[in-house]
């Protein structure tokens, strides 16, 4: 059973308890990990890294998250901001670890027949099982991209690669994603996102 | 308009956390974690605290800090018993004060006592 104080966060908006929170209320801070804690996990999980990885890293970035919460103004929603931060904190430790020009050198694994889309519903199903068709390289810029809220730009500079290549990446992973979530239309993707 | 859509979908799935089973344990370990770090925290000021402090202490008890209050209370006295017409005396005994090598001991204990109290502020804030 929640105590009163748990109670009493639940009903606060993110950026209410972000203001708790930088103030050193860790309660507050708890809260908003219960709620964008799936969120962030399932991001990392998405850009590529293994469950236990993707934990281990998500809990660093909410810890990071914490410590800079007084940077967080309330521009954007909570959950944007901590996912950018989730999405740094993996990408450091792909570097500091040196596999990041592994990871982004490995051929696309072969995917395993999905299931086609019929809705949002199934296609979350349906996008967990499409990026798996895609190569570590595509899938981690895809998800930096439409996952993490970043730009074209600011993932070239993550990833350290060149901003044509990382459009490459974001092109021919979301043409794959097509493909899978809704056959039939094979029309060429052009990327939007980013600022160039 | 297409593509604009489908990029929208994109979004959307991406958006759609996926639920997981542990997501309350999974709060739990980050709580600890903080709380953790907070208590390493406040052990650190808590020992920086001690440090500055006998620091200072020892600077205090090295400067002859007890021999120098009795001088200090012994020159007002003989101020007031000698009443106003030997004001005098007393910048002769602030002068006797102000030329001890103790009153040098004396700052460094307060200079150091400053000291600690910076440095305890600086890992709080850190």
């Amino acid at each position: 059973m929640p105590g009163l104080q748990q109670i009493r966060y639940a009903s606060l908006h993110d950026v209410e308890l972000a203001g708790h929170a930088a103030t050193g209320d860790r309660r507050a801070f708890g809260e908003l990990v219960r709620r964008h804690g799936s969120a962030v996990r399932g991001l990392l999980r998405r850009m590529g890294a293994a469950p236990a990885e993707a934990d281990d890293a998500a809990q660093d970035a909410f810890l990071a998250a914490f410590e800079r919460i007084t940077e967080f103004r309330g521009e954007g929603t909570f959950g944007g901001w901590v996912k950018r931060i989730a999405a740094r904190v993996y990408l450091r430790r792909l570097q500091r670890e040196r596999r990041l020009l592994a990871v982004l050198a490995e051929g696309a694994a072969e995917a395993d027949p999905a299931p086609r889309g019929e809705g949002d519903a199934a296609g979350l199903i349906d996008l967990d099982e499409g990026l798996k068709g895609l190569s570590p390289a595509e899938r981690m810029c895809v998800t930096l991209c439409y996952g993490a809220g970043v730009s074209h730009g600011e993932a070239a500079e993550a990833l350290n690669l060149p901003l044509g290549t990382v459009k490459s990446h974001v092109k021919r992973g979301l043409e794959k994603l097509r493909a899978r979530l809704a056959p039939g239309d094979g029309a060429a993707l052009e990327g939007r996102r980013g600022n160039g | 308009m297409a593509e604009v859509d489908f990029e929208r979908r994109i979004e959307r799935l991406f958006a759609d956390a996926p639920a997981f089973g542990d997501a309350e344990a999974f709060a739990q370990r980050v709580e600890r974690r903080l709380d953790r770090g907070w208590a390493t925290r406040r052990v650190l000021i808590g020992f920086a605290g001690v440090v500055g402090g006998v620091i200072g202490a020892s600077q205090l008890v090295l400067s002859n800090f007890a021999t120098d209050v009795q001088a200090a209370a012994a020159g007002p006295a003989r101020l007031l018993t000698a009443g106003v017409s030997q004001v005098a005396s007393q910048s002769d005994w602030m002068s006797a004060l102000t030329g001890a090598g103790n009153v040098v001991w004396l700052a460094a204990g307060l200079a150091g006592l400053a000291v600690a109290f910076v440095i305890t502020r600086m890992i709080e804030e850190i």
